[in-house]
């Protein structure tokens, strides 16, 4: 029988006793966030849906650390900075992981997936109640995706990294994953995560902020049903359709996403059931899983030991609160605009994050007075933003990363 | 480092940009919404001037038969 050593046996705390003790420690920090995640996330404080797998995710590949060969460490999860054919095609066949994140992460097309999804459970019947005003809202609420980007070059960021973590302000975290991989590929984990942690925490931070900045006599207004036009499918197709190619032909480098949403629509007012099934379920709620589960997984010790990861920290938050605000505005805006009958609590709901900041919305109007009906205004607010935040993505980068002739 | 205030022009400059593009994406949706309705309400006169001017059973006598 061969000699056996206890710390050959037990890899990953042998990696961890030989590894720098900040390395160590970052990994045993890891653990516990991610079991902190699936705790927070099984309990409902943060969204399961994300929070689970990235949870298990990050626990798991913290733990799994092993010698690769006697002189290197590493996992069998992943290798997200293999290059080339032949490397590539080595790790495609040991990383269980890696054939999904080199298929439909570094490319984008798990953000694609999730638009794709979002679409199909979308009904932008809300947006044509009141177009312009919703807009108003929408461009209002990106405030935070704006303001952040000079105080994040102001922090020492460069341009291209400044825009990705302002992204976050848009509220659209495949957004934010779709503009991070295409204009800061080295910090595109750190600030995913960013965004789907704090997204997560919008459910529970930004009633506070509604119930600061919103008197409740105007919380509680109520909007009137009547105005509510019958849209019928034919008319929501043309206007995706439109829509659609229209923003493809001004800005061709975020067509994929306009194309993935705006198909979802399309195929839900078409009525294909086949394909809303399909869409809506299995390929949102798959594509949300490996999400999950893929940004867990890359989130190992060196991520979070880059200095750059509390400033991305902090500049998510702000972004994030910046157009919680910005929305506000907006909706206070169109309040006084529409001769004080529009609600102004409808402004949260511009920050995105289909459908969670219109329920918030919603939530918030009826615990003030329990006849305010204004999910279907808050709903449009919503799509506007989806939009407005598509039409930022496109606009930061074509200007910082589409060569030109 | 690159430039603060480049940044600061920049954002102003792509925050301009994204408003237009966002109006004029609304403005277009409530106008196509505005043309469709239209017709559909043309259509819909049309449809019911015609049934008021077609010939009813038992009116008038079709020609040749007097």
């Amino acid at each position: 029988m061969p000699e056996i050593h206890f710390l050959h046996l037990f890899q990953g705390i042998a990696t961890m006793v030989a590894s720098d003790p900040l390395i160590a420690f970052a990994r045993i920090l890891l653990i516990a966030l991610g079991i902190s995640f699936v705790y927070l996330g099984a309990k409902g404080t943060l969204e399961p849906l994300i929070m689970i797998p990235m949870g298990i995710g990050m626990a798991s590949v913290n733990a799994g650390v092993l010698y690769l060969s006697t002189k290197t460490m590493g996992t069998i999860f992943i290798d997200p900075i293999a290059a080339g054919p032949e490397k590539l095609v080595d790790v495609l066949q040991i990383n269980f992981l890696q054939p999904i994140y080199t298929f439909t992460f570094s490319n984008g097309l798990i953000a694609c997936l999730v638009f794709m999804g979002i679409g199909a459970i979308s009904d932008i019947g809300y947006m044509l109640i009141a177009p312009v005003r919703c807009m108003i809202i929408a461009i209002m609420a990106e405030l935070g995706t704006m303001l952040t980007f000079p105080l994040a070059v102001a922090l020492g960021l460069n341009y291209k990294e400044a825009a990705a973590i302002a992204m976050v302000g848009s509220a659209d975290a495949p957004m934010v994953l779709y503009a991070s991989l295409l204009l800061a590929r080295d910090l595109f984990v750190p600030i995913t995560i960013v965004a789907y942690l704090y997204l997560s925490l919008t459910y529970a931070g930004y009633p506070y902020l509604i119930r600061l900045m919103i008197p409740k006599h105007l919380r509680g207004i109520k909007m009137d049903q009547k105005t509510i036009p019958n849209v019928s499918p034919a008319e929501k197709i043309t206007f995706a359709i439109i829509t659609g190619t229209v923003l493809c032909l001004l800005f061709p480098v975020a067509a994929p996403l306009f194309m993935s949403f705006f198909v979802g629509v399309i195929v839900r007012e078409a009525g294909v059931k086949q394909y809303v099934d399909f869409l809506g379920g299995t390929v949102l709620y798959g594509s949300t899983f490996f999400l999950g589960l893929m940004l867990g997984v890359l989130f190992e010790a060196n991520t979070i030991l880059n200095p750059k990861v509390i400033l991305l920290l902090f500049l998510g938050m702000t972004a994030l609160l910046l157009s919680g605000i910005g929305g506000i505005i907006g909706g206070y805006i169109v309040y006084w605009t529409s001769g004080r009958t529009f609600n102004p609590v409808i402004g949260i709901a511009g920050v995105s994050c289909v459908p969670t900041t219109a329920k918030v919305a919603q939530k918030e109007a009826h615990a003030a007075n329990k006849f305010a009906m204004i999910l279907p205004w808050a709903m449009g607010a919503c799509v506007s933003g989806v939009i407005s935040s598509a039409i930022i993505a496109g606009i930061y980068v074509t200007l910082l990363q589409v060569p030109t002739p | 480092m690159e430039s603060f205030w480049g940044s600061v022009k920049l954002m102003l400059f792509i925050y301009a940009l994204a408003a237009a593009i966002s109006l004029i994406t609304a403005w277009m949706i409530k106008y196509i919404f505005v043309v469709i309705r239209m017709q559909k309400s043309r259509a819909e006169a049309r449809k019911s001037a015609k049934a008021a001017n077609a010939p009813t059973q038992g009116g008038a006598a079709p020609k040749g038969t007097a």
